[in-house]
This record gives C-alpha cells, structure tokens and sequence, in this order.
C-alpha cells in the first residue's frame, strides 16, 4: 500500500472537515485495564521494521518498538530511546541513550544494541532499510549510553529517519531466538508499551501490556487487537457493530453521519501526504510541457475535495503539506481552473488516465475527465488491478498514473524520491538540473532556514513544470466510539495507543 | 474395488501435473511485480534486483517451474513471497475456518433442500411448489457477496443478533462458533440450496413415476414411506454428484464470501495472494483446490455404488 496508489488509504481522507484538533486529547482521570480493537485497512506481511514496507505495519510497530527518536504532533523531533543528541558537527552525530531501559525479554538496551540493529537493517538479506541508512558508514560504541553514528555524507533527514522504523530497536536475543518465523512472531522484541502475543493471519494480531514499560504508569490499557478488514464499507460495519473501537480510514461519504452520531468520535488534523496524478514527461504527449501545465490549470481541486472527498482535507498546491515546517503558504501556482487560460496553453490533444478499481478513484476520474473536456483535453480512463497499474506505473508504461503518497515527516521524504533525477519514484521520468541541485543541497544542509529555502525554490519549479498534478492533501484522523479516551492524533497517520484508556 | 480406488488416485498424479503447469503459467504471465508490492514505498531498483535475485525471478520461465517441481516432488512448496511463513504451514493454518464455513453451509443447504424439494416434487404446482421455485431462481440468481452484505446489514448492524466477521475456532467455543460462522454459511450455501432442491425435486419426480413405487404403493404402503424410504434413497443420486461437485468446491466457493466477512480462511488467503503476486502461495492453493475436486469426485462415484448397488466397480 505504501505508495498508496490508488489503494484504499486514498481516502485518507484527504483532508480536514475543518474541525482539525491535532494533538488533543479527551479530558477526566485515565483509568487502567480493558483492552481495545483497532481496524487496519490491509493485513501486515511482517512485524519485523527490517523487511516492513506498509504503513499498517508501521503503525503497529509504533505501539510494539521504540525508536531513537519520535515526534509530537507538530512533527518536531523529540527523544526517545535517545534523550539527548549534538549534531554540531555534521559527519559525527553524537547521540546519549536512555538508561535503565530493557527491552521485553529482559535484556538491556545499551550503545551495543543500537550499533547491532543499525548494522543488521544495514546488512540484513531482506532488509528495506538500506537506502535509508545509506549515509550511516559507521555506529561507534562509546560506552552502554552513548553512540556516535558516523556519516559518510553529511545528511539532514537522519534524525526523522531514526523516528521511523531504521531506528527501532529490538533485542538481538529475540531476533536470535525467533530465527526464520521472527517476523511472524517476534516476542519480547521490543522496548514498547505493548508486547507480543500472538498473530492469527487474516484474523487477529493481539499485544499485551508490557510491565515493565520505562514511561511509568504507562500504558493504560491491558491489550490491543489488530483486525485487518480490507473494505472501508466493512470497517464502518465493524464500528458500528462494536467489533472494533478505532479505525483510521472509513470512506469519505460516511464522514459526515459518523461526525453527526453521539456514539462515535472523528477528529482529524492535516497529515503529511499528497494526493494527486502523476504526467510522464517521458513521452508523447506530456514531454510537452504545455500539455502538462494545461491539464494542472484546467483541474478544479475545489471540486475535487468537495465532490470526491466531502470537503475532508485541504486543496493541495505542491508536495509538501501544511503540517510541515517546510510549507510554502504563498506557492498557489494552480488554484483555481482556468479553462481559458488551459486552452491558450494547449488543448485538443488524447490522453489515457491509470486508476484502480476503488469506487472513490473512479469517482475522482470521472470528475478529472469531465473538467478537462471543457478544455478540449480528452481523457480517457484506464481501469487496473492494482499489482498490474503499480507495475506499469513503475516501468513508466503510462501518461498519466493516479498514484498519491502517504508522505514522511521530513520534507525531503516527499519531493527528492519522487522529483529528483535519480528518484526511486520518478515515474514521470522528470529531471531538472536546478531542482536536482536544490533537492541536494537541502539534504545536505542542517541550517533549517536554508533547507526551507531549497524546498521553496524546489516546490516551485516543480509545480510550475507539472511532472504532478496536486490535487488535495489529507488528513489523520482519529475514528473511534467514546469510549476511547487519551487519544493523540499525529500527522503521519500512525495510532499510538500507549497513553489512550479506555471508560 | 480396491484397485479402482487406486487406479483412480494414480489417474490424479496426471492431472494434477497439468494443473500445476495451467497455474504456473497463468500467474506468472498476469503483469505485476511481486518485488513492487513487497517493497511498497521502499522501492529502490537495487532492492527490486535483490528480490528478483532471491526470489529467482530472474530465471526463464522454465528454469522457475522445474525448480518449483523439484521442490514439490520432495512435498516443499516453499517460503510465502511475502511472509515468508510455510507453504504447507499457511494453507493449514486457514484450513480449519475454511472446512467449518464449507460444512456448516453445505449442511444448512442440505437441511433446506432436501425437504423442501421433495415436498415440492410431491406436491407439484401447489404453493409450496411455487414458493421453492422462487427460492430456486432467487437462490441462483442473486451473487453471494450481495447476500452476504445484505446480511451483515439486516441481522449484524442494524439488529446485532450476530457479530461482524471474525472466527472463533469450534474446538475453543462451539457457540461462539456458530454464532460466527451462521451469517457467512448462510451467505455461502444459498446457491447450492437453490441448485439442490430443483435437483432433488426434478430427480424426485422423475422417480416417483417409476413402476416400483407404484408397486409398493399397491402393496399397502403410506406415501411417507414410499416417498422417503423407497423414493428419495434413488433420488439422491444426481444430487451427490452435484454435492460432490460442491464439497471440491468449498475452496473457491469461500473467496468471495471469505473476503465479506473477514473469515480468516483459504479463500481470503487466495484472494490476498493473488493481489501480492504471492506465486508459491497462490499455486499451493490451487493445487489443493484441484486435489480436493478429484477426491470429491472419486468420493461420489464410491457413495454411488452405496445408493444404487446395481452400480459397481472393478
């Protein structure tokens, strides 16, 4: 799901209600005991962050494994299983770890375990991790609470990396132990605030409280249920019915009655992804770059968030969102359509539109089309399963791909894969020299004004150019019925249970 | 007898090994790349080259499937591409829902068409008669998806007398269970209710115009009797050939109701990995489907001779 094609998660709801909360939580005293049950949209292939490469695994990660770092709600980096750091000097970064820290099998997390796990995501046969610790040459034990971890070029985006899961830490005993099935079962693996039961596929993943959490009194509840239940039509049914109590994405129509009914909480605040269409400047027709930018000025976002997304979200100008440091609130290149203004650019010409069968993507496609036949651009669309569309995307076998991003919480995460010559998700075959420069340099550089500077210049150029056409960003949203209380919406989208109580 | 039996089974080594052929290619030749999904917004092009490498997708076709072969010939169907849990081990942990739904359904449309088809043959044209027949063409006509929600609409959301998807094992809560497992066995059997009551009602008749039944009820026997003694022992047997059909088809038959109601079982697990590209798990249902069809039917033509002792084999 991870690039979320045009998967369920673009509902994710693409974005605000207006009634963003982000980062409060209910009132009363938190009381303990009780468990709750918690829908994911897909079921997980493996609860090892080494070969993890979904975004609900992700999210039941956060609850098992602690990282190096984590954020707030404003997406700041905080500590974690490193409560101070000294990034002075960018080719030495000089971390201090958390004392007196086990992990739930009982071993001790120290300088060694972070050296052992960096290395294993770094060496590991199955591991994804590997392009995200690429500027990590060395990690240097200096005693049981201090690491230096060793660039081989300086890197900007390490610290939310090691928010993620490259910086998760788990017991090298239970890596042991668990052998081959590790990723299926990976008891006492983790230092978190819950630990691992047990993993019915298809049916149940379930957590317990772990005793000897170091954050005191936390957490609150007993134990966690997973379901996976990969219809959000079927996720509404199960909270209504009571068979789970948090879910993270319901269908954008049925916001609405959901807000409205006294038995239920929704609130969201803006996330860190991006919706919209990717053009292949590749080839015929859009390696014009009028046609691109004439298809970006004849799209109407307005009617897209309104008919698509039941005004969920906010109408999105560029990559990077209004939850980050990093957004331009001045770049409004393409806001409103112009269909005049489109036709003066290009018109007349065919292209085909890639979607997947998801009722909301068919939607938003109907919609796309029927605006750019007011500009006399003809778009036809081309419906796939989604391993068949993901594959043409990729291999660059398209005109136009549906594709939206989950987003990552450091700016770099949304624009350099996607827009930099050797992006890993350039589909759109784009390259632009300048962007190229500024998308290095802001990776590079640890002044934050200077980075914000490069993604100003970068956002620009690369919406002007229309490689992508942003429509909306989304929201994360917290779904649950009222009897979940403590609950902490975060931008990037992830559940963390370990201050949520149950009345 | 016994050499029928294993003339039959050696038959399926055969048959089985065209199966395997039909499936191997068939997915691999559908366009996607399980090296895309896995890696999901991971994707680099050296991580894809390392997945293709490890998972010898960069081998011809050919070189795939006889290693594929190999393997199976010493009973391995390998790692899942995307769990890299047991072949063997995933089918069978699923197995279990998947035969409860498949018996529960089978049994509640036995329970309502055998009678109701009897009855509807003895008492041809009258209201009950009618009424079957619109079951029938509804049962038929009407995807199993469709009532499946509709289901979950009526009788778990809206009046909650059953819980929303889920399993619960038999052998940890039979009520619980059944609680679980009534909705989509429901769900499931309604077509094969459908199908074997216009079965047992055509074949019912077709019986009772026969000169022995006349006789018996020239001898003095009641019509219960000879409807339900005499009759319908003969009458089944069209309709074990199309049960049979049904119990090799329990696999395929749960995918879509599977998927509904969440039901942990091998259809769901078919249709995740047909939607990963999941090939090693993907082929090992299908060989089990494929097994489990030609042992049902070597099951119906054994329960054949059992009906009708006129019918032997050697």
């Amino acid at each position: 799901m991870n690039r979320i094609a045009a998967g369920i998660v673009v509902l994710l709801f693409v974005a605000a209600c207006g009634s963003s909360t982000g980062g409060s939580a209910q009132g009363g005293t938190p009381k303990k005991g009780g468990t709750a049950t918690i829908a994911l949209e897909s079921e997980l292939h493996t609860l090892d962050p080494l070969d993890s490469s979904l975004l609900v695994e992700r999210e039941v990660f956060y609850n098992m494994y602690d990282s190096l770092f984590t954020i707030d709600p404003s997406l700041k980096i905080q500590p974690g299983l490193v409560t101070d750091w000294d990034t002075s000097d960018p080719m030495n970064y000089k971390f201090t770890l958390r004392t007196g820290v086990k992990y739930q099998d009982g071993t001790p997390f120290n300088g060694k375990s972070v050296k052992d796990n960096i290395e294993r995501y770094q060496t590991g046969a199955n591991s994804r991790r590997k392009s995200d610790l690429k500027s990590v040459a060395s990690v240097e034990v200096v005693d049981d609470s201090h690491v230096v971890f060793h660039l081989s070029k300086p890197d900007a985006t390490l610290l939310a990396t090691l928010v993620d899961r490259a910086g998760m830490m788990l017991s090298m005993d239970a890596v042991t132990k668990g052998g081959a099935n590790f990723s299926l079962a990976p008891m006492g693996a983790g230092t978190g605030p819950f630990e691992f039961v047990e993993w019915k596929r298809n049916d149940h993943l379930t957590l317990k409280r772990n005793p000897n959490y170091w954050r005191s009194g936390l957490p609150y509840l007993d134990g966690l249920t997973y379901r996976a239940i990969p219809d959000v039509n079927a996720i509404l049914s199960a909270l209504k019915t009571g068979d789970v109590d948090i879910a993270r994405v319901i269908a954008p129509k049925d916001v609405a009655s959901i807000k409205n009914d006294s038995n239920f909480i929704y609130k969201d605040t803006p996330a860190i992804g991006f919706n919209g269409f990717e053009l292949n400047t590749g080839a015929p027709p859009f390696n014009d770059p009028a046609k691109r930018q004439a298809v970006a000025q004849a799209v109407d976002r307005y009617a897209v968030l309104k008919n698509i997304n039941f005004n969920i979200g906010v109408i999105a100008y560029g990559p990077i969102p209004p939850s980050s440091w990093a957004f331009d609130s001045s770049e409004k290149i393409y806001d409103h359509a112009d269909v005049a203004k489109a036709k003066s650019m290009a018109t007349g010409f065919t292209f085909t539109f890639k979607t997947t069968s998801d009722p909301v993507n068919q939607q938003e496609a109907q919609l796309l089309q029927s605006e750019l036949a007011q500009a006399g651009i003809t778009m036809q669309i081309q419906t796939e399963e989604f391993a068949t569309y993901e594959q043409e995307c990729a291999n660059h076998q398209f005109q136009a791909c549906n594709v939206n991003w989950s987003g990552r919480i450091d700016p770099d995460g949304n624009t350099y894969a996607w827009w930099h010559t050797d992006g890993s998700f350039n589909d759109s075959l784009y390259s632009n020299p300048q962007v190229d420069g500024w998308l290095e340099d802001a990776r590079t550089t640890a002044d934050e004004s200077k980075r914000k500077q490069d993604y100003d210049n970068a956002q620009k150029q690369i919406v002007q150019d229309a490689p992508y056409v942003f429509t909306t960003f989304g929201v994360s949203a917290q779904i649950s019925n009222t009897k979940i209380n403590g609950f902490v919406l975060y931008p990037d989208l992830m559940i963390r249970m370990a201050g949520v109580w149950k009345s | 007898m016994t050499a029928y039996v294993v003339r039959r089974l050696l038959l399926m080594v055969p048959v089985a090994f065209l199966v395997t052929i039909g499936v191997f290619m068939l997915i691999h030749l559908t366009p996607g790349d399980p090296a895309l999904i896995m890696l999901g917004e991971d994707r680099t092009p050296q991580a894809i080259a390392e997945i293709h490498q490890q998972l010898g997708l960069d081998k011809p076709l050919y070189v795939q499937y006889g290693i594929w072969l190999g393997r199976l010939a010493q009973g391995d169907l390998g790692r899942s591409i995307t769990t890299h849990e047991q072949v063997t081990g995933a089918i069978f942990d699923r197995l279990p829902a998947t035969l409860e739904l498949g018996i529960v359904s089978l049994l509640w449309s036995l329970i309502v068409a055998i009678p109701l088809g009897t009855i509807a043959a003895v008492r041809r044209g009258s209201l009950v008669d009618q009424v079957a027949t619109g079951i029938t063409v509804a049962g038929v006509s009407i995807p199993n998806f469709f009532i499946g929600i509709v289901l979950i609409f009526l009788l778990s959301v809206s009046l909650r007398l059953f819980p929303f998807g889920g399993y619960v094992p038999f052998t940890q809560d039979p009520i619980e269970s059944l609680r679980h497992v009534l909705l989509p066995a429901i769900a499931l059997g309604t077509a094969g209710t459908a199908i074997n009551m216009r079965f047992t009602r055509s074949s019912m008749i077709e019986v009772l115009n026969h000169d022995y039944i006349r006789t018996a009820r020239a001898k003095g026997a009641s019509w219960r009797r000879v409807v339900f003694v005499h009759a319908l022992k003969n009458a089944l047997i069209p309709v074990v050939t199309i049960i049979g059909l049904q119990i090799g088809g329990i696999i395929e038959g749960a995918v879509v109701t599977e998927t509904v109601f969440t039901w942990p079982g091998v259809g769901r697990l078919a249709v995740e990995s047909i939607f990963n590209r999941d090939y090693t798990v993907v082929q090992g249902i299908v060989l089990l489907a494929a097994f489990s069809y030609m042992v049902a039917n070597l099951l119906v033509d054994l329960v054949y001779g059992w009906l009708d002792p006129r019918i032997s084999y050697s």
